[in-house]
């Protein structure tokens, strides 16, 4: 059986950056929409059952009940059964649960948050991440028909996965030699001591940003690298940089049309695999791929560590046109 | 974000005194010191609490059924709110209004409100007021997630928008209209997702998080005061009782209850203090005491205030007109 799991995060697209910024708002009625198209796209192409993570919202179960009232729904599909909570909590569990039942592939709908999520709980599966969220790195803006039709290919096993996929750089964050936590994209120190609501988008407190990978035109605080150094998911390192030291003042791209100038230092690069340790002298919290989740005390010592143990991800474009090449669109 | 240590007490202090007031207010209607209907906010405090924190003694505010915790934050005096649920002469309404008509114009706090849904309006025609009069004045909207499906939210928020009046429009989704859940009665699970057909921004916080909701209405209100027009906030949140006192809640499901008791803001926010050695747990028992001392005050006051005298019945209901028209 050819089976494709698919994680939509309701509450992704809908924090206070729409106030700060102008951040892009993706309705959940959408994300029904997109995840009605990925069943559609994947089911036309070879895929013989889905698998679809429960929410609040219950975004698989509408999908289901359209595709159903309009006699299009021809593939088998399931909705996980596990608790629901609504918090990330429940994203780590479904692509876990994905995982365990052997899917081939997962498609998931939200922001870098909810991407990280998926990562922590695992490791194996490739996945694809179309944006629904905010400042988006590691998920793109992709249409969820391109998105099932990769889906399909890769369950298909119609494509070199070694030329398709990636495997991904995760930055780890350990205190006393323990794994506390991950970030996919960047982990930002900030002196705010409270997580409140959660997004984090006030330069004016933070300290340090540590990035997997780092591109001008990849809208967050990871382009506070970028602007001074490109790094790619093909290289073998990381980088950090520290805020209002030095006297080099760069333009940014910080959030969704915020142009910030940011005086920052000459990016340290991080080799993959090496403890780099970090020790606080003031309180603070530690935002990982956007959010804020780690607080941390005056006195503390961490220690970051950049690895290649993230997720394997998609090329949708390479796995399409590779898929494209051996014929796999040719009716039989 | 420049939020100090006093200002932290500042917020504690009030989500307290809104507890403990609402604590009080539901034994003395187990009691029977209090007639009529009361809506607690108990669960809520955060959200009355981190706007307000950001408003200034000129702005407005309009409330809802469930009131008492958006006056208090507001700065209404616990005594005259207590007076008028005793349906006492000192009371805010002279002991006519009960628990659901408390105004004090001279807080800009235009109304705890009987109907779902009117006090939508009122907050659009303040922040129009404020508008024509060039001041840079806001009004907080506070309503529920039930009056999201009224005309008026629709109405407002298009007023709101076309004029970019400066109206903060605080939606407290406590997950139920009266005993309906929330998904129920509405296709959407985020009322923050209206806000895109009225072009204003959306978002939506953790209602039990006073960090959050603080974060969130300080931006909407420099946006408002800058002349930036509406926007909409969404609080997620949970009333610890029934819709009315005497409501026995059982539509709610034990697991949801927990998880949301889990979820309590002031226990939150306590635990935050003492971890940032904000304050200590001595001074913490002050405040409290403090407090504790403030509404037993506010309760003797009400039961010594005298009953409104029966020649009054028809006062400050009709006007001059019908009363010339009734002689």
């Amino acid at each position: 059986m050819k089976k494709i799991g698919i994680i939509a995060n309701p509450a992704s697209g809908k924090d206070i950056r729409r106030l700060v910024s102008h951040a892009t708002v993706v309705d959940n009625n959408e994300k029904i929409n997109i995840v009605k198209r990925i069943i559609l796209a994947s089911q036309g192409t070879g895929v013989e059952e889905i698998y679809i993570m429960p929410d609040t919202f219950l975004i698989g179960h509408k999908a289901i009940e359209d595709l159903t009232l309009s006699k299009e729904l021809k593939v088998s599909v399931n909705i996980l059964k596990m608790d629901v909570h609504g918090t990330l909590a429940d994203t780590i569990r479904a692509a876990k649960l994905m995982e365990d039942i052997g899917v081939d592939v997962i498609v998931v709908l939200g922001g870098d948050g909810t991407l990280r999520a998926v990562a922590k709980g695992n490791s194996k599966v490739p996945i694809i991440g179309i944006s629904t969220g905010t400042n988006n790195v590691y998920p793109k803006m992709i249409e969820g028909t391109v998105a099932g039709m990769a889906a399909s290919v890769i369950a298909m096993n119609m494509c070199d996965k070694n030329n398709t996929c990636i495997k991904d750089k995760r930055i780890e964050i350990y205190k006393n030699s323990n794994l506390l936590d991950i970030a996919l994209v960047d982990c930002v120190i900030s002196r705010q001591t409270f997580v409140g609501s959660k997004a984090i988008w006030d330069e004016q407190d933070i300290v340090k940003v540590i990035v997997t990978n780092a591109h001008p035109a990849a809208i967050g605080f990871s382009t506070i690298v970028g602007v001074r150094k490109i790094i790619t998911d093909a290289d073998d390192f990381g980088a950090s940089v520290n805020l209002n030291v030095g006297d080099d003042y760069y333009v940014a791209p910080i959030a969704a049309g915020t142009m910030k100038l940011i005086r920052i230092d000459e990016p340290e690069i991080l080799k993959i695999g090496e403890g780099y340790k970090i020790e606080f002298n003031f309180n603070g919290v530690m935002a990982l791929d956007g959010e804020r989740e780690l607080i941390f005390k005056s006195g503390e010592i961490y220690e970051v560590k950049i690895t290649r143990n993230g997720p394997i991800r998609v090329d949708v474009m390479k796995t399409i046109e590779s898929a494209q090449e051996i014929g796999f669109f040719k009716s039989k | 974000m420049d939020l100090n240590n006093n200002k932290i007490i500042e917020m504690y202090t009030t989500m307290k005194k809104i507890r403990e007031f609402e604590n009080n207010a539901s034994k003395l209607f187990a009691e029977g010191q209090i007639h009529g209907f009361v809506h607690l906010y108990i669960g809520e405090e955060a959200v009355a609490t981190g706007v307000c924190a950001n408003l200034r003694e000129d702005d407005y505010i309009t409330s809802t059924h469930r009131g008492h915790g958006h006056i208090i934050a507001k700065g209404g005096d616990v005594k005259y709110m207590m007076a008028e649920l005793y349906g006492r002469e000192t009371g805010y309404c002279k002991g006519k209004g009960g628990s659901m008509h408390i105004a004090d114009a001279t807080r800009g706090i235009l109304g705890a409100n009987g109907i779902v849904g009117a006090g939508q309006n009122i907050a659009t025609g303040a922040g129009l007021s404020a508008k024509l009069r060039g001041t840079d004045q806001v009004c907080a909207c506070f309503f529920g997630d039930g009056s999201t499906n009224q005309g008026t939210f629709h109405e407002s928020l298009n007023l709101a928008s076309i004029w970019r009046l400066p109206v903060i429009f605080v939606c407290e989704n406590n997950l139920y209209g009266i005993s309906m859940h929330q998904s129920r009665h509405q296709a959407i699970q985020d009322i923050a997702d209206r806000a895109v057909a009225y072009n204003i921004p959306g978002v939506v916080v953790d209602g039990n998080d006073i960090f959050a909701v603080y974060e969130a209405a300080k931006e909407a209100i420099e946006r408002a005061r800058n002349g930036q027009g509406p926007s909409l906030i969404e609080c997620k949140t949970y009333r610890h009782h029934g819709h009315f006192e005497g409501d026995p809640a059982k539509y709610k499901p034990a697991e949801e209850v927990a998880e949301w008791m889990s979820k309590d803001p002031i226990p939150r926010l306590i635990n935050y203090m003492i971890d940032n050695n904000i304050l200590s747990k001595e001074e913490l028992t002050e405040i409290d005491n403090t407090i504790s001392k403030e509404i037993k005050e506010a309760i003797k006051f009400a039961e010594e205030s005298p009953w409104p005298p029966i020649e009054s019945v028809v006062e400050d209901i009709y006007t001059d007109i019908v009363e010339e028209v009734r002689k």
